[in-house]
């Protein structure tokens, strides 16, 4: 049954994933679904497709490599389950055994950054710095729960693997109005116009940006914002424009390591394409492990919340060129 | 049950062409091994010879000349540092030119190097080389074929060392939690690890009732008796069957070449041209030994 939803609503994500790869089953003979028993979120399609549904209980290396071998044979395989496991425990699977080859596995998952509450075991803050390290990854990081269906629907065509990284993804925002924005694998959304900075994020994060572009819009300041869902490949071409068209201020702001991420993405961009900036603010988890309490106690404390975003932004809009 | 290939229509060799075959193998290995001057894993080839050649000219239902026929048996080389033994074996079999792989082994831009590229060899089934990646490979292609009601079967060669991986296991209860009885491994039990001899490092035994212990049909056998390896691959079970099956092969590293038998040092290494000659005499005298 296809997802309705309005505009500004908290949508789960999860949800998502499991209505979309439910829809998409029927359109995809060869569309499996595999878990390493994280299949909550995976029922309407366990439900529909049993024969093409395996969980493997607690096997993440197992899990990632039998998708490789359904893919080898011509089927294009989902992997869904929590990504500090996914990303890590199954890394060389994910490398060799997807990456090498080049094959089209799709890995989804969620718990990307400093949420649930789980600890740092449970957290994958590393993620996105070791997906973007594997030659044919395509990576990215979705905060709009309806973005999560448009992406993985889109990514049923790729040739390649991807990765799509959520945060929990029980309760997110609907930032966006159906078709206000072109989705694209590979394109930066322009969530928020403004000339006198741009705030890059990707991530549940971008709803903290465009709260921040608000407050600062109080003050008389035109923010714009980013979501740069896609980390790889990554939009060179927005990032020279955002540089030319916001005063070359620049702040990026992420549930991730503050080195790695997206932060390091752009600023790859900015040192090869010589790109000349006033300032660069570089928001995201320090070299730490994290401890307990809520996505927004965490986000504050270790200094990537709202009000650090608001501050490095002023910060940023006072620097010249 | 025939082993006739249904689509080259080619009949089943006797067990003493496969001797034959299995010695020409060797023969081809020992050369390359002389001629490449960088470390070919000759250890592990020879232990494995015998069961590449069971399964290449005997057990595998493929044809060179269709290599994507979705029929056909899969075969996955999970120690993929025998890639060369595998590369020699499908040469033989037809897949490829033994004198291409002689000439370009391990040259840049080459085909074929010391472990098992897809992308650069469409002709293997999958990339290896990292260990205890193989059978999960395998398992996915199993229920691939379950999935699209295919009766092939999906072969998976391991060696007895890179059984100490957790993801073999992982895959082992995956495959007997999916009924995947179009799975077949063969595990080379050479009993040598790189460096050192297996057991004193760790404890594999009880061996065969590991595998019993994951749900596994268990057969052990002599993997260089050519009449044993044609009688386990005659006897598994149908691939509709609910089971997985191990062949466990007990062998012996270096097989054939007696100053490589069961020798820590000839794990890899490369053989020159006075060593190549004396090699190829040990083979010679290995064969008329076991003849008699």
């Amino acid at each position: 049954m296809p997802v309705t939803f309005t505009f500004g609503e908290m949508l789960s994500a999860r949800s998502v994933i499991g209505s979309t790869l439910a829809e998409l089953g029927d359109e995809y003979a060869n569309l499996w679904v595999l878990t390493p028993d994280i299949g909550a979120t995976l029922v309407e399609f366990r439900d529909k497709f049993p024969e093409r549904f395996i969980d493997v209980g607690l096997a993440e290396q197992a899990c990632v490599g039998i998708s490789a071998g359904l893919a080898y044979d011509g089927n294009i395989p989902v992997v869904s389950g929590m990504l500090p496991f996914l990303s890590m425990r199954a890394l060389e699977q994910v490398r060799s055994d997807i990456c090498y080859p080049n094959l089209p596995v799709k890995i989804i998952g969620t718990h990307g950054g400093l949420v649930g509450n789980g600890g740092s075991t449970h957290y994958a803050v590393e993620d996105l710095a070791l997906m973007c390290a594997l030659t044919n990854m395509t990576v990215t990081s979705i905060g709009d729960p309806l973005m999560v269906g448009e992406i993985i629907r889109q990514s049923m065509t790729m040739q390649g693997p991807i990765y799509i990284r959520l945060a929990v993804g029980k309760k997110d925002k609907v930032l966006y109005e159906p078709g206000q924005h072109e989705v694209r694998i590979g394109k930066g959304i322009v969530a928020r116009e403004g000339t006198d900075a741009t705030i890059f994020a990707h991530g549940t994060v971008v709803a903290q940006a465009l709260d921040a572009a608000e407050e600062l819009a109080k003050d008389g300041h035109s923010v714009r914002v980013v979501d740069m869902f896609t980390l790889k490949p990554i939009d060179e071409d927005l990032i020279s424009r955002c540089a030319a068209e916001t005063g070359g201020r620049f702040v990026v702001v992420e549930d991730h390591l503050a080195y790695g991420g997206l932060a390091s993405r752009v600023a790859d961009v900015v040192a090869d394409r010589n790109i000349h900036l006033a300032a660069f603010e570089r928001l995201g988890i320090p070299q730490v492990y994290a401890g307990f309490g809520n996505d927004e106690e965490l986000r504050n404390k270790h200094g990537y919340g709202l009000e650090a975003t608001i501050t490095a932004t002023q910060r940023a809009i006072a620097a010249k060129l | 049950m025939g082993h006739v290939s249904l689509k080259t229509g080619e009949s089943p060799h006797t067990v003493e062409e496969l001797k034959e075959l299995a010695f020409e193998l060797r023969s081809k290995l020992l050369h390359l091994c002389g001629t490449y001057e960088g470390a070919v894993h000759i250890g592990g080839d020879l232990s494995a010879a015998d069961i590449f050649t069971a399964l290449y000219h005997y057990g595998l239902d493929v044809d060179p000349g269709d290599i994507a026929n979705p029929a056909r048996d899969r075969f996955v080389l999970s120690k993929g540092h025998a890639a060369v033994c595998m590369y020699i074996a499908m040469a033989m079999r037809g897949f490829f030119s033994y004198e291409e792989i002689v000439e370009t082994y391990g040259q840049l831009d080459s085909a074929y190097g010391m472990h098992p590229c897809k992308v650069q060899l469409p002709g293997v089934e999958c990339s290896t080389g990292s260990l205890g990646h193989g059978l999960p490979l395998a398992v996915g292609m199993a229920l691939s074929a379950r999935g699209r009601r295919e009766s092939h079967r999906v072969f998976c060669l391991l060696g007895d060392g890179e059984t100490g991986e957790g993801s073999v296991w992982e895959a082992a209860m995956a495959a007997r939690s999916n009924e995947l009885g179009n799975l077949v491994a063969f595990v080379d039990r050479n009993r040598q690890l790189m460096t050192s001899f297996a057991e004193e490092r760790v404890v594999f035994e009880p061996y065969p009732d590991k595998w019993a212990a994951f749900g596994w049909n268990v057969v052990t056998i002599d993997g260089h008796d050519m009449e044993q390896l044609v009688n386990a691959i005659d006897a598994l079970p149908a691939s509709d069957s609910k089971r997985p099956t191990v062949v466990i092969c007990e062998t012996i590293k270096g097989k054939g070449v007696d100053f490589m038998e069961r020798n820590l040092a000839w794990h890899a290494g490369s053989l020159g041209a006075s060593d190549l000659e004396r090699a190829m005499e040990a083979l010679e005298a290995s064969r008329e030994k076991e003849s008699v």
